[in-house]
């Protein structure tokens, strides 16, 4: 940088003696090097950035998605560099190469028998079923935007103390899910201060409240409220993020827009919502976004609150099922099916995102 | 409303008088109203945690816990008598350096290194992941080089990878490079997030548009380097901005629960709080002192980041609504 600016001095001298032509060649050295200076720290600074992504999340899913073809297990005694060295495509149960065996797998609900015996078996933790208490626990959404849309409209009112709310409402969103976890699991117990103040004693989390699915009822009642305890929790614990998000988008709202609309004779219904919503649009759009996207990967709360250790269909998420088949299946941790499963979570996750950002457009 | 301030301007002022009173009426009854639904959900939101605290010093899940609603009154007394007469003595049940609860679970971690790990594994990352982030900010935000567009597109579709999808192959990458056992887990927690988060880039690099580009001008006709320009300026100036997401991410790791379980689930040693937390509720069987041991760690796991809220909660929340974002 020092020897740049001396030549900058040089180029002036040059230009007041030799001309302007003479000036214009030799500006150019200087600009070539801001540019050479500005490639060189431009990359450098974002280089550990660049890196990690690359390693940890690009790297990672390069091999996640390899890897989902072929047979990777814990049984295979092998490091993951040394499996690259004898990659191998899966097979299926009667020994036939099968590549894509691993996606079927997902997708089947019951054994299937072919002529030669039983060439799939079924997992006990059927997908969709996860697939569905995962989007179960979707209800908080709405339930939780509403109930944060009343409260940032209250507390942008001009109250004294509505900071000390935000503070209050979003107190549990930084604490520990699993400190919280237990403390729902303790209030909700039969013999817990909701029932005490019910005066009921409702079975919300001990054994399986409401199981019906075994006596010919349709499945999804099954675990109903233990269902509700979760979305409960997960609304009361999400609700201030998302209050103080619609807060700042209410304070974004043009006032004079809101002045004009009253003076015009609209009451403060017909404000909200025609001049106050079509401002928050981009908010609220913001907020289902990623509120869809952190709900398909509900994973500790359901986990915590039923301490089941393996996949409990009642009540778990599908991440749920990714964590048995690659953490904690004691017998053979099978990675390669655990790639199939987080490749398709990856798929579904997509095309939601790219459904919402349709819809999007066309609003 | 046009037609009626017509129809109002010759009528005497004290219908005008009358007209403000009750405007001012209806206003302090929707105060009322507001002050009453606000008092409510914040009571909502904060019992969980008063029930927390009086549980943790609860001996016997007999007495506080399954009965207590608002306050234990009469309950005090009977459980200091299973307590030894000790306030704290769950917290001991919990915390003792020979036979507490934390030592028989995890075959041998104090409490005190499980809190020194949990320390580890968010104050150094955070740090240096928050430079190295603010670094990779302004220089998508404040310099002009080639490739920065499609690093930045490369970057935004990292996002769209979600964490469980890669996890399986992360733990099997982590194994090959050595990291899984007791002495080396700490490099799973620390490692990766020295690097710096995409998130936390693009938030910083939000605040960094809004800065005025002259003052980089300036520095550099100055003679200042980049390196200086991104130490002398821009840290300091997006401060504000770093700070809060440096808390933010803080907090995220301190509770991560997740991460620690699914990678170092099998050695104890390298465990964090809320993982501990989560064994001990394994551990309870039918013993119910246990209760209080659990609600005490529960304590511990969050009042760290409820005082560092409570000091910094100016920042963090106006960090938030400034972009947007939430944890």
């Amino acid at each position: 940088m020092e020897d740049l600016f001396s030549e900058n001095k040089a180029v002036e001298v040059t230009a007041d003696s030799t001309g302007v032509a003479a000036a214009k060649k030799k500006e150019k050295k200087p600009i070539n090097q801001q540019k050479l200076q500005d490639n060189i720290w431009g990359w450098a600074f974002c280089a550990p950035l660049i890196i990690g992504t690359l390693v940890f999340v690009f790297v990672a899913f390069l091999i996640s998605f390899i890897l989902s073809f072929c047979n990777y297990t814990s049984n295979s005694g092998a490091t993951l560099w040394e499996y690259f060295g004898r990659l191998s495509l899966k097979k299926n149960e009667l020994g036939e190469i099968s590549p894509f065996y691993n996606y079927i797998r997902l997708f089947i609900t019951s054994d299937v028998v072919t002529g030669s015996g039983t060439a799939v078996t079924a997992d006990n933790d059927n997908m969709w079923r996860l697939l569905f208490n995962t989007v179960f626990y979707m209800i908080g959404i709405p339930v939780g935007m509403i109930l944060s849309m009343v409260l940032a409209v209250l507390m942008s009112r001009d109250i004294k103390g509505s900071g000390l709310f935000r503070v209050i409402y979003y107190i549990p969103c930084i604490t520990s899910t699993v400190a919280v976890t237990f403390t729902f699991q303790n209030l909700f117990k039969s013999t817990g201060v909701i029932n005490n103040l019910l005066g009921q004693t409702i079975q919300w989390t001990d054994g399986y409240a409401m199981k019906f699915g075994e006596n010919g009822d349709p499945y999804w009642c099954g675990g109903l409220l233990m269902k509700v305890v979760v979305i409960i929790m997960s609304v009361w614990k999400g609700l201030g993020g998302t209050v103080i998000l619609f807060c700042a988008g209410l304070s974004g709202v043009n006032a004079a827009t809101k002045e004009a609309a009253s003076i015009d004779g609209a009451n403060s219904w017909m404000i909200f919502w025609k001049v106050t919503m079509p401002d928050l649009a981009p908010t609220i759009f913001y907020t289902i976004v990623t509120s869809v996207i952190g709900g398909m990967q509900i994973y500790a709360e359901p986990q915590l609150l039923f301490g089941s250790t393996g996949v409990n269909e009642f009540v778990d998420g599908y991440v749920a099922k990714i964590t048995y088949y690659g953490f904690f299946n004691t017998s053979n941790k099978n990675y390669s099916y655990g790639c199939a499963l987080g490749m398709f979570l990856f798929v579904i996750i997509l095309i939601l995102t790219l459904i919402q950002f349709k819809l999007q457009k066309e609003d | 409303m046009a037609e009626e301030i017509l129809t109002q301007t010759p009528v005497a002022p004290k219908v005008k008088e009358k007209k403000a009173a009750s405007k001012k009426r209806s206003k302090l009854i929707a105060d009322i109203i507001t002050y009453v639904i606000l008092i409510l959900g914040s009571f909502i939101m904060l019992y969980p945690f008063w029930w927390m605290i009086a549980a943790s010093f609860d001996g016997s899940m007999l007495h506080i816990q399954s009965g207590l609603v608002w306050w234990p009154t009469d309950t005090i007394a009977s459980n200091l008598a299973v307590c030894n007469n000790d306030l704290f003595y769950t917290y001991k049940i919990l915390m003792d350096g020979e036979i507490g609860l934390c030592v028989k679970i995890t075959g041998g971690a104090t409490i005190w290194r499980i809190i020194a790990n949990t320390l580890i594994y968010s104050i150094v990352p955070v740090v240096v992941g928050v430079l190295t982030s603010a670094s990779a900010a302004f220089a998508f935000a404040k310099i002009e080089w080639v490739g920065r567009d499609v690093v930045f597109m490369v970057l935004l579709a990292a996002i769209m990878i979600p964490g469980p999808s890669i996890m399986v192959i992360q733990y099997c990458m982590y194994s090959s490079f050595g990291w899984l056992s007791n002495d080396t887990g700490w490099m799973v927690m620390v490692i990766p997030g020295l690097f710096g988060s995409i998130m936390t880039a693009f938030f910083i690099r939000q605040f960094l548009y809004g800065m005025p580009t002259s003052i980089i001008e300036a520095a550099k006709i100055d003679g200042a380097g980049y390196w200086r320009i991104f130490w002398g300026f821009i840290v300091p100036l997006a401060m504000p901005a770093i700070m809060a997401q440096g808390l933010l991410s803080f907090m995220g790791c301190w509770n991560n629960y997740m991460g620690c379980w699914i990678m170092l689930g099998s050695f104890k040693m390298a465990w964090n709080l809320p993982v501990l937390v989560s064994a001990i509720s394994d551990n309870i069987g039918g013993d119910l002192q246990k209760y209080g041991a659990l609600f005490a760690g529960s304590v511990m796991s969050i009042l760290p980041v409820l005082i560092l809220f409570g000091v910094f909660q100016k920042q963090i929340i106006g960090s938030l609504m400034l972009t947007g974002s939430k944890e």
